[in-house]
């Protein structure tokens, strides 16, 4: 039996389908069979960046409404061997189609076969959102070093504490940059989790590659050199229960200038 | 027959004794003939003494109507010996305090007939409402609303008063640039209503015994 995992923020663009594309390869790299749900119905988004868009054929409501069977809906991801799975959302109706108790249903059912069952969450508290944690066990919070997401990931955690089947939520600090910590003009790591007073689960950097390898379809998990990639390897092993330490976000500059401020500085 | 109606003068001025044990209807009839009485011409107040009766909020207006319609008598006070269940129920919970342990997160209200403590934070667009004091063992980030059902010596204290908004009864301060001037430091701090009645002000924490010296129930001590 596995355990389902709903990846939630509140607040919209701060990088829930991303995490979820990306924490579902790197257990999935790790040999775990995962299988990843889209309850964004109406604007999914993750097999696109997930690179499956072409090889939909059903959807989650499909499957729900028993137009087809859940093995046929599912989308096998084939760079990683039999270990990667997405159920897509519809996009031709709206978040109402479904209900909390069929996605509980299909959860259970999904759980038996998978090790992790990973729900992407849309923005919002309305029905979606509660579409998307009815069957989860966990649930992991993404925000942003920014004033407004933080407030919304506020607000999720306090629903999220009322939901007696799920444990308490874990936090993700997505896009982190640096300079910008460092400047006092974000907020830091310190604050946010004060603030929140939950676990962190891991701190992801800002970086640009994350942009261009969704419009690729790789998540960029899979290029073990990226700062980002190493953000959501960490996390990946501590949701395996390893404890890795919170990597620390200074950035070697190796630009001429600051060899030579180097020497300086002996 | 007994008297139903007594009109007696004592050191605070007039009193009208109603006699608790008959039935209204009499009482209210020889009430009407008592101050329609032509020897009471002058006006005066008086202070209206219900004993063990209890009268609903009708009735007593009917007994404040017949006493004013019928002479020049004026009733400034009101003395009852009884009061409902209910309303003794409230008085019990709006003395009582009540805890609340965890944060008060982004849309969450918590709300108290009496004192309320939360040991934990109360983050910002969270809520914390009471009849009575708010005392807050943590940061208060959020929206404050100290007596609420009408208590304006209410207090909300905390170990960091950051709120954004401040409501003691009908009055609210929002934490404007100039206010915090006044709390550069928020540590251990207490908002109250000013004697002018309108501004809500901060103070230190330590203040607060000589402010609101009624909060302390403790008796005695070394």
């Amino acid at each position: 039996m596995g355990e389902a995992i709903v990846i939630t923020s509140g607040k919209g663009g701060v990088g829930k389908t991303t995490t979820t594309a990306n924490l579902g390869t790197a257990l999935a790299l790790q040999g775990k069979k995962v299988c990843l749900i889209d309850t964004d119905i109406g604007l999914r988004n993750l097999d696109v960046i997930l690179g499956l868009e072409n090889r939909i054929i059903y959807d989650l409501v499909d499957v729900l409404e028993g137009r087809c069977k859940v093995h046929q809906a599912l989308v096998k991801d084939k760079r990683f061997e039999d270990m990667l799975y997405l159920l897509p959302a519809a996009q031709t109706t709206d978040k109402n189609a479904i209900n909390p108790e069929q996605m509980k249903e299909l959860v259970t059912e999904l759980k038996k076969d998978y090790d992790f069952v990973i729900i992407d969450c849309p923005a919002g508290i309305e029905q979606g959102y509660k579409n998307a944690v009815a069957g989860a066990d966990r649930a992991i919070v993404v925000t942003t070093p920014e004033i407004s997401a933080v407030r919304d990931a506020d607000r999720i955690i306090g629903l999220l504490e009322l939901e007696e089947n799920i444990e308490p939520p874990k936090l993700i600090i997505n896009r982190i940059r640096q300079h910008l910590m460092k400047a006092g003009e974000a907020l830091d790591i310190n604050e946010i989790t004060t603030h929140l007073s939950i676990d962190l689960l891991g701190i992801v950097a800002d970086d640009e590659s994350v942009i261009s390898s969704s419009n690729r379809g790789e998540p960029v998990v899979m290029n073990p050199a990226n700062p980002a990639a190493m953000g959501y390897r960490n996390i990946a092993r501590r949701l395996l229960g390893e404890s890795v330490p919170l990597m620390t976000m200074d950035k070697q500059s190796t630009g001429v200038f600051s060899k030579i401020k180097a020497i300086f500085a002996k | 027959m007994k008297n139903l109606v007594q009109i007696r003068g004592t050191k605070e001025g007039l009193v009208l004794q109603l006699d608790d044990q008959c039935d209204y209807t009499d009482m209210l009839n020889e009430l009407k003939a008592k101050v329609s009485d032509p020897a009471l011409d002058g006006s005066a107040e008086v202070q209206l003494h219900l004993g063990y009766r209890y009268c609903t909020e009708a009735q007593y207006k009917e007994v404040v109507a017949t006493i004013q319609n019928n002479s020049h008598l004026r009733v400034s006070k009101m003395r009852s010996e009884v009061i409902s269940v209910e309303e003794s129920n409230k008085r019990i919970q709006e003395r009582q305090s009540e805890t609340y342990v965890g944060i008060v997160r982004s849309g969450q209200v918590v709300k108290a007939e009496g004192d309320l403590v939360v040991v934990g934070d109360v983050n910002p667009n969270g809520r914390v409402v009471a009849g009575g004091n708010i005392y807050v063992l943590g940061r208060l980030k959020g929206i404050a609303h100290a007596g609420a059902n009408g208590n304006r010596e209410a207090v909300i204290a905390a170990s960091w008063l950051e709120a954004t908004h401040l409501m003691i009864d009908d009055s609210i301060e929002t934490m404007t640039d100039e206010l915090s001037v006044l709390s550069e430091q928020p540590e251990m701090e207490c908002a109250y209503l000013h004697s002018n009645g309108q501004n809500i002000v901060i103070d230190r924490l330590q203040e607060l015994r000589y402010i609101r010296p009624q909060i302390s129930t403790f008796k005695g001590g070394s």
